[in-house]
């Protein structure tokens, strides 16, 4: 106990710091945990209030997650979640990383400034937006793309009733929004490698690919291993605004445009059954836990500096 | 120490990573309490509707309440949720027992059925009873009864147009400009002329205007909106179908496909979620709405040019029409019978009714006769969503009404007919993961199918099997037996 205080005023600036993330945590993450009773609950409103609304509501078991499984659907938008998610995962750190390191060597700073502004700024903008921006390029009878494809000959194609695009459209269209997000994370942890390596590497003449190779990558590793175990966890989450506004929400491109998130958005339109959302969302927690309980228990096996816990 | 440090770093931008989302939450003052509820000591009646919030709701409210502190010794706080927003906010407030007395409900926004069926709603019948005479004596008697839920009221109706009548929409300027005669006009094939003419010589013009929302009219009445179960009009033995497996439906597929391949409806129809600018712009000839006595005229002014209609469809009463605007009363409202008094006010009071819907006398609006007025230009600050706040035939007439306005809307109503399964409503709680299921498979081929977008030939029977797949044979199962035992049960 002594101890302990004696730990607690050594650490005070420290753990000051991270009361304000702490709260944050408690009242948003681990506060509202006791409300995944809903998801074995048929919800009914009582005048009390919400939690007299739970504890008055009938118990139903299992019955609630049922819905995510009732029909062949469970395995295409289960299969949608997690092989789109890993594309953007992979991909999304290839290509992160490789504009981070060419941003890095720029030399002309003010235009690596304006550079990284540039590709920065497609993260802000809203996903109906993007879905706009889209449209103007695949719009049947008006989009650019359709009249590009008529000087050459090509009939227009209607995009957004061909499935087989679409898997190349939505990877193309999350990555141009997040690397530019994601490259400056890289950008300031190489910003932050001591350069005294890189003029010893000079001295022993190493060019440029060696440096990169030999002191950027593997000073970039922990780094790339934490934000790739964070984006595991959120695996079996798909980003709701690309999936839904990107298509137009249309009907004959849901084989490769359904995902876990829209599929329960669109099914509880009608029954507006809260107990069905909560037990999709425990359904999605559960499996992002142990993804990265799993993934991280690998990476400690690898390498236990890099692992996250 | 040195690893610590690259730990500590390391752990410091991870935290930054994760947090960029935040989201907000907003807390509620609570009611009065201890209140009796009489003008000296007046109880705060709070009240949720739906429509842009206005600037000077509260200015007015407090007018509002200074009539109801005399009248009924209760004052009036409103608050307005935006159209969008109205469905899943209220949903939320509700859940967490935010107080409320009055919520705006309908069978679009925030569910009236399902939530009266989930506990949102206090039940009525013994309020109308005791402080609601009044109003039962003025609005229609068909609205009361069409919106009970298992025999129950759980919010008073609007007095409003009480069928839902289909008409075909004209553009007029390009009738008279090719010389087009629309009075033989009424299926959907009879349009096929006009549509041709106009693709020949305008190819700028959409012929035929819609939204993904659009389905074709077919006689029957859906179960429930927008899911392919439904009753036939004139129907004898009350059996549920699969609208799909209709021959009216197949055939009317069969056209929108024809219009489709021949370019008379917007490549785009099955993704577009608004027509809006096609009527600012002009660029359309027709289109189907629903209307209601006077609509021309209304249509005509809000777009700038003359619009005519025909029918498309007999005048029809169904639960979507009855259930279109309603107050109900909260379950968790300190005050019941105060609101219960507050909504018969609100239908049979005249002054209360349009205090609510214009404003103030000479701020907001000038009265120019008995029952006429003007809109002032503050008005712009109290623009009410007139269909949603109650009695709409106790409302004071615009500069360019007809004086037999509400007359002819009460010609209008009783010339409706009833829907044979008017006051039926399915409760899905059997069902609900089929339910759920089923509506994934409708949002995956309706609007292509009804748009004419895809080729029934091959995706009607794909629909059909998906459907059945996902459950719905047994959610048409489960409603032919409640249908049966409601039947039984009405003597129909």
């Amino acid at each position: 106990m002594a101890n302990f205080l004696k730990n607690l005023s050594r650490n005070k600036a420290l753990l000051f710091m991270v009361l304000p993330g702490t709260i944050w945590f408690f009242f948003f993450s681990y506060l509202p945990l006791a409300g995944t009773i809903v998801a074995f609950k048929e919800y009914r409103f009582s005048r009390d209030g919400f939690w007299a609304s739970i504890f008055r509501s009938e118990w139903v078991g299992w019955d609630n997650f049922k819905f995510l499984f009732s029909t062949d659907d469970a395995f295409t938008i289960t299969r949608n979640t997690l092989l789109y998610n890993l594309a953007f995962i992979l991909l999304g750190l290839v290509f992160s990383v490789l504009l981070a390191i060419i941003l890095s060597e720029l030399v002309n700073r003010k235009l690596s400034k304006i550079y990284q502004t540039g590709m920065f700024l497609p993260y802000f903008l809203s996903w109906v937006i993007v879905g706009y921006f889209v449209f103007s390029f695949l719009s049947m009878d008006r989009g650019l793309l359709n009249q590009i494809l008529g000087w050459f000959g090509v009939g227009p194609i209607q995009w957004y009733s061909e499935a087989a695009y679409w898997p190349y459209i939505l990877i193309i269209v999350n990555l141009w929004k997040s690397i530019g997000y994601s490259s400056v994370v890289y950008l300031a942890a190489i910003l932050g490698i001591d350069k005294s390596l890189y003029e010893a590497a000079m001295i022993d003449g190493a060019n440029k690919w060696q440096q990169i190779r030999r002191i950027t990558i593997p000073m970039l590793t922990p780094i790339i291993t934490i934000m790739t175990l964070l984006a595991v966890g959120k695996i079996f989450y798909a980003d709701f605004g690309l999936f839904y506004q990107v298509p137009r929400d249309s009907g004959t491109l849901y084989a490769v445009t359904n995902v876990i998130d829209t599929y329960v958005y669109r099914g509880l339109m009608t029954t507006g059954e809260i107990g069905m959302s909560a037990a999709a969302g425990l359904y999605q927690s559960v499996v992002g836990f142990v993804l990265v309980i799993l993934s991280n228990y690998v990476v400690r096996r690898m390498d236990k500096d890099s692992a996250l816990f | 120490m040195q690893k610590g440090k690259k730990r500590f770093s390391l752990a410091i931008t991870a935290l930054t990573a994760l947090s960029v989302a935040l989201s907000g939450c907003g807390g509620g003052g609570s009611a009065a309490s201890g209140g009796e509820g009489t003008s000296e000591k007046p109880v705060e009646l709070i009240w949720y509707t739906i429509g842009t919030p206005q600037k000077d709701v509260d200015t007015v409210m407090a007018e509002v309440s200074k009539y109801t502190t005399e009248k009924i010794g209760a004052t009036v706080t409103m608050k307005m949720i935006d159209w969008g927003d109205y469905q899943q906010k209220m949903q939320v407030m509700v859940a967490s027992g935010e107080p409320m007395d009055i919520i705006f409900t309908s069978s679009g926004g925030f569910d009236y059925v399902q939530n009266a069926r989930k506990g949102a709603f206090m039940e009525l019948d013994s309020l109308i009873e005791e402080y609601g005479q009044d109003l039962k004596n003025t609005i229609d008697p068909a609205f009361l009864e069409g919106s009970k839920v298992d025999g129950h009221n759980y919010a008073i109706p609007a007095n409003k147009e009480l069928p839902q009548q289909e008409v075909w929409r004209f553009n007029q300027n390009l009738i008279d400009e090719y010389k087009m005669d629309t009075s033989g006009v009424r299926t959907l094939d009879s349009l096929e002329p006009l549509l041709k003419t106009i693709k020949e010589n305008a190819p700028d013009v959409t012929p035929f205007a819609m939204d993904k929302n659009y389905i074709p009219y077919v006689p029957y009445d859906y179960v429930i909106q927008n899911l392919p179960m439904a009753v036939k009009l004139d129907t004898t033995d009350y059996k549920v179908v699969n609208i799909l497996e209709t021959p009216e439906m197949k055939e009317a597929l069969t056209t929108m496909r024809k219009y489709y391949q021949a370019g008379y409806i917007a490549p785009e129809a099955a993704t577009t979620g608004s027509t809006s600018d096609l009527g600012t712009s002009g660029k359309w000839l027709l289109d189907r709405a629903q209307t209601q006595p006077f609509a021309d005229n209304v249509w005509s002014t809000s777009n700038g040019y003359p619009i005519t209609s025909t029918p498309a469809s007999d005048a029809i009463i169904t639960n979507n029409s009855v259930q279109g605007s309603m107050m109900a009363i909260s379950a968790n409202s300190e005050y019941p019978e105060k609101a219960m008094q507050f909504l018969n006010l609100l239908n049979t009071d005249a002054t209360l009714r349009n205090m609510v819907d214009s404003g103030i006398e000479g701020t907001h609006y000038k009265k120019t006769a008995d029952n006429r007025m003007e809109n002032l230009p503050e008005s712009k600050n109290y623009d009410m969503p007139s269909y949603s706040l109650g009695n709409n035939m106790l409302l004071n007439l615009n500069p360019n009404d007809p004086d037999n306005k509400w007359d002819e809307f009460k010609t209008f109503n009783e010339s409706g007919v009833d829907s044979p399964i008017l006051s039926f409503n399915f409760d899905p709680k059997n069902v609900s993961s089929e339910l759920a299921a089923v509506q994934n498979v409708k949002e995956q081929f309706w609007s292509s199918l009804m748009t004419g977008t895809v080729d029934p030939e091959t995706y009607l029977p794909q629909a059909i099997e998906k459907f059945n797949q996902a459950g719905l044979e047994k959610v048409m199962a489960e409603a032919q037996t409640q249908l049966d035992a409601w039947k039984a049960e009405n003597g129909k």
